[in-house]
């Protein structure tokens, strides 16, 4: 008997734990960041508006940890607090799963519904569903050809082709002659689109190397073993900031010339960009992706303003190069661009 | 005969406590983990606005039956004694190949359905005999396979389609009566549900009507719990196991083509992670990971707390980035619970 | 309880049910049994002794299906065969019970009964298990051999080792066994099991099954078998049938004759200084 009353106690005691780990999730983010925005609220003030507290859900197609969604979020939370917005973010690599997250924000009648159409496919019927049960829809970062079919007010981001053909030119400019685009997700339309924009326009020649995202160490060798084969290779693009960083360890094991270059920022790439282990980076600014998407869609909500003109908003591509980084520095380490 | 004459046995033997039904109910391995559902079900009910809702119980249900369609199958091979760590990604491997074979051949859609049937099951019986030719522990062979079918899958759609994911076949023949049948839903009111909530409880009856009444049911717990007794007393266990990995398989293609019907266009990369799931839902509800005990009802019942738990802690707005944390937590005090249930239930004091 | 005495053991008047005519097995290079015969009919106790490593599980397997023999013939009813499987054995009316039973723990005894021959109802995809009648006939059949279950659905892995040897003995009857093959069967039983056990071997011998009775307890072999093989290390030892020999020259035979004779002579104490239980005068006792 003494040995199931302890395992009732052990029971309670864990079930007594979660319960009050799930009360501090309750609250949306606690610790540190609560702190950096309480001191951020204290410096612009408080929500701006007497609107209603409103609930915008995003649901993205972001894995695990990754740092760039971590800035659109943090450009969404800035919103949702200017404007008095209830954010809530979810996301999920594979597409159905990520068709669940929306469905579950249509379950919860929300206000607002933000999405990323990296699979447009596995997302149409449950968009469609959203715009039906009348829930405001605005997409963002990728799939900007889908958007307006689907039903969305408005995409936000950078145009992916545009973007690439960015990087073409300037690799031109640089002088490169033979080229390597390293696409780390699968299934990613935006990621085909800037390879194949970056080709288009570049004068060299051009190759494509699949890697998995998810695994950065199975990146740096992929990248290392094709640095090692072709030697004629003088630039790496790479689609995400953390891949530079794998990108760079790379060509040093490698032993190799090639200029790293990388689409997206962040505090190493900038650092990477002063220090000129890396050539240049493409940003899409997705702080101002995420902080748009809340902002358009409270004034959709309170004045049916649309953004745009049946249009994508631009955020990008913003071309860094080294005398940029200098002017950024500050900003990638606060983790905002 | 030598053995004295027995009297009748007398109706109740003094020797048997007498046990409630509640009891005797609660020590089946299935039932003991529907406490952990209820558990589960008011614990979200409550953190959760908009959990109990109706719309809501449509999408729950539909989680559920998309892990609890290959969890049965997954189920009876645990308790058979082995596992498949393919079956995450040979269900995209079924869709993928009735999207490509449909599409490349210009043909009805049906025909590449069930040209999928076939290779589906090929996979299957590969496993089967792989495993029983060279008695490497099922685990292993299993992983090759898994392995072997991520680089199929990511290679031959791109040395076919050109590109990652496959080309879309809506338009195409028989894709509109494929689709009624594999993706089709019925909304009564609030509620949505998906057909593969049917083919869920179809999958689930058969299979406990199979391990329950069926000589082969009966193989299935003798091989799982005791193979070489099994072996001696003339059971085919070759044959078992190759029927049971046959069986996963033939899910593995139901879910494939679910997945090819509800959103037509493949990813060839998906599906790599959810065998595992496919093993949790099933342990959680009964199954030993050694063999020989489990059910199929309570598969589902594991299938219905991993739907609850994580679209409930989307409900209950709890921090994203702590989501597999509360996930993992929340399954294994369901499973604790489960565990505990039982072991009262078969204490005699 | 009629007290177990061995009939007489008849003149074959047909074949022996089955039989052993120098058999061998290799393993590799390795010589597993050489030249081993054997005889069964129906009615009486054929009972394989030997030590640990004298070749008895191989016999068993040979008799039972596992295994093929690799020399000699093997004559099931006078008719020269070899067993493919061993639900090929089973088929032939040779039942075997091993050591480990050969039950699956965690199943209930009604399951474990009818393994491997579950009578079934029903036809096409609606054929499904007799439950009831495994149940019942479960429950008659161990009554018949004297076992008053408490619940058949009870797993077998909670019977006591005699239990289950006796039910698993009253399956080997139930199916119809012509002759039955125990390896073991009082070898891990305390002594009042043992003679539970050997009673209803005796039961079984008595309804006319021809058995093959392996241990290396020679008192329980003597109780109730008709014909001794002795094995050692593969090779026969000797081979009586109940008048020619007595219990202990078989005894003898099977801890090692003449060896052991030796032996002791060797272990003798050697004859020490003084009147025995004094203390030796320094020095340590060799």
């Amino acid at each position: 008997m003494a040995r199931v009353r302890t395992g009732v106690r052990a029971t309670g005691a864990v079930l007594a734990a979660v319960l009050a780990a799930s009360l501090a999730g309750c609250s949306s983010t606690g610790g540190k960041r609560a702190e950096e925005r309480a001191a951020q609220q204290a410096a612009e003030g408080r929500a701006a508006v007497n609107t209603p507290r409103w609930t915008f859900a995003m649901v993205t197609h972001s894995g695990d940890g990754d740092t760039f969604w971590d800035i659109v979020q943090k450009g969404a939370e800035q919103a949702a607090v200017k404007d008095n917005i209830n954010f809530l973010y979810s996301h999920d690599a594979e597409g159905q799963q990520q068709a669940e997250l929306v469905q579950t924000a249509i379950d919860k009648k929300v206000d607002g519904l933000i999405v990323s159409l990296a699979k447009p496919d596995s997302m149409k019927a449950v968009v469609a569903k959203a715009v039906k049960a009348g829930i405001p829809v605005i997409t963002v970062n990728s799939g900007s050809a889908e958007s307006k079919a689907f039903g969305a007010l408005t995409h936000i981001g950078q145009d992916e082709s545009i973007a690439g053909e960015a990087v073409g030119d300037e690799l031109d400019e640089r002088g490169r002659k033979k080229a390597l685009c390293v696409l780390h997700e699968q299934g990613n339309v935006g990621h085909e689109q800037r390879c194949a924009g970056a080709k288009k326009t570049f004068g060299g020649t051009m190759q494509n190397l699949y890697v998995d995202g998810t695994n950065m160490p199975d990146v740096q060798a992929s990248i290392e073993a094709k640095l090692d084969s072709d030697r004629s290779i003088d630039a790496v693009v790479t689609l995400g900031a953390p891949f530079a960083a794998a990108a760079v360890k790379a060509k040093q094991t490698a032993g190799s010339k090639a200029e790293i270059d990388t689409f997206d920022l962040n505090a190493s790439v900038a650092t990477g960009l002063q220090d000129e282990s890396l050539g240049f980076a493409v940003d899409q600014q997705p702080y101002l992706q995420g902080y748009q998407a809340v902002d358009l869609l409270w004034l959709y909500r309170y004045n049916r303003n649309v953004l745009g003109g049946g249009l994508p908003v631009l955020t990008g591509p913003q071309v860094i190069t080294r005398d940029d980084a200098d002017a950024l520095a500050e900003y990638t380490n606060r983790g905002t661009r | 005969m030598t053995a004295a004459g027995q009297p009748a046995a007398p109706h109740t033997d003094e020797r048997l406590l007498r046990t409630s039904p509640l009891r005797k109910l609660l020590g089946r391995p299935e039932l003991g983990s529907v406490v952990g559902a209820v558990a589960v079900l008011l614990f979200f009910a409550i953190v959760a606005d908009s959990f109990l809702q109706a719309s809501s119980l449509g999408t729950v249900l539909y989680a559920a039956s998309t892990i609890g369609i290959m969890a049965a199958p997954v189920a009876l091979l645990m308790i058979g004694g082995e596992f498949d760590l393919s079956a995450g990604v040979m269900v995209t491997s079924s869709a993928l190949i009735s999207s490509m074979f449909s599409y490349q051949m210009t043909a009805n859609v049906w025909v590449g359905v069930f040209v999928s049937l076939l290779v589906t099951l090929g996979f299957g019986a590969f496993n089967g005999f792989m495993l029983t030719r060279t008695k490497l522990p099922s685990f292993i062979i299993t992983l090759g396979t898994f392995l072997m079918l991520t680089g199929l899958n990511l290679g031959f759609t791109k040395l076919i389609s050109g590109t990652v994911s496959t080309k879309a076949i809506g338009n195409m023949e028989g894709f509109e009566s494929a689709r009624k049948v594999f993706a089709s839903h019925l909304t009564l009111g609030d509620v949505e549900l998906k057909v593969t909530i049917l083919w869920w409880a179809a999958l689930v009856a058969i299979a406990t009507w199979i391990l329950i009444r069926t000589r082969f049911g009966n193989w299935i717990f003798a091989v799982g719990g005791e193979a070489d007794a099994a072996r001696a007393v003339g059971v085919p266990v070759i044959r078992t196991r190759i029927g049971l990995y046959l069986g996963v398989a033939f899910a593995a293609w139901v879910s494939g083509q679910h997945l090819l019907f509800s959103y037509d266009v493949v990813q060839s990369g998906e599906g790599v992670g959810n065998e595992l799931i496919y093993i949790i839902a099933a342990v959680i509800g009964g199954c030993l990971i050694t063999g020989g005990y489990g059910s199929a009802i309570g598969s589902a019942v594991g299938a219905v707390i991993f739907g609850m738990t994580s679209k409930g802690i989307v409900y209950a707005e709890w921090n994203p980035d702590w989501f597999k944390f509360f996930l993992g937590a929340m399954l294994l005090l369901a499973t604790l619970l489960n565990a505990w249930v039982r072991k009262r239930a078969e204490a005699t004091k | 309880m009629t007290a177990i005495q061995a009939p007489a053991p008849r003149d074959a008047a047909g074949p022996a049910l089955v039989e052993l005519d120098g058999v061998s097995k290799y393993y590799g290079n390795i010589k597993a049994l050489e030249d081993v015969s054997l005889e069964v009919h129906a009615g009486e106790i054929s009972c394989v002794l030997g030590d640990n490593g004298a070749g008895k599980s191989t016999l068993i397997k040979i008799i039972a299906g596992l295994h093929r023999h690799d020399a000699g013939t093997f004559l099931i009813e006078g008719e020269e065969t070899t067993l493919a499987n061993p639900r090929d054995a089973l088929d032939r009316g040779i039942a075997t019970v091993y050591q480990d039973l050969a039950v699956v723990p965690l199943m209930p005894v009604w399951r474990n009964f009818f393994l491997g021959s579950e009578p079934t109802k029903g036809s096409g995809p609606f054929k499904r298990l007799d439950v009831r009648r495994m149940r019942g006939t479960t429950r008659a059949e161990l009554l018949r051999m004297g076992i008053d279950l408490r619940d058949v659905d009870q797993p077998i892995g909670t019977l006591s080792g005699g239990e289950r040897q006796c039910v698993a003995i009253a399956r080997a009857v139930y199916f119809g066994a012509k002759v039955l093959v125990l390896d073991e069967p009082t070898a891990a039983l305390g002594v009042k099991q043992s003679g539970v056990v050997l009673k209803y071997v005796a039961a079984a011998r008595d309804a006319g099954l021809g058995v093959v009775l392996i241990t290396h307890n020679p008192h329980h072999a003597y109780l109730v078998g008709d014909r001794f093989v002795l094995l050692k290390r593969g090779a026969m030892a000797g081979s009586h049938t109940k008048d020619g020999v007595t219990l202990d020259e078989l005894t003898r035979q099977m801890a090692g004759g003449s060896e052991l004779d030796q032996l002791s002579h060797e272990l003798e104490r050697a004859p020490s200084p003084g009147r025995p239980g004094d203390r030796p005068a320094g020095g340590d006792t060799p």
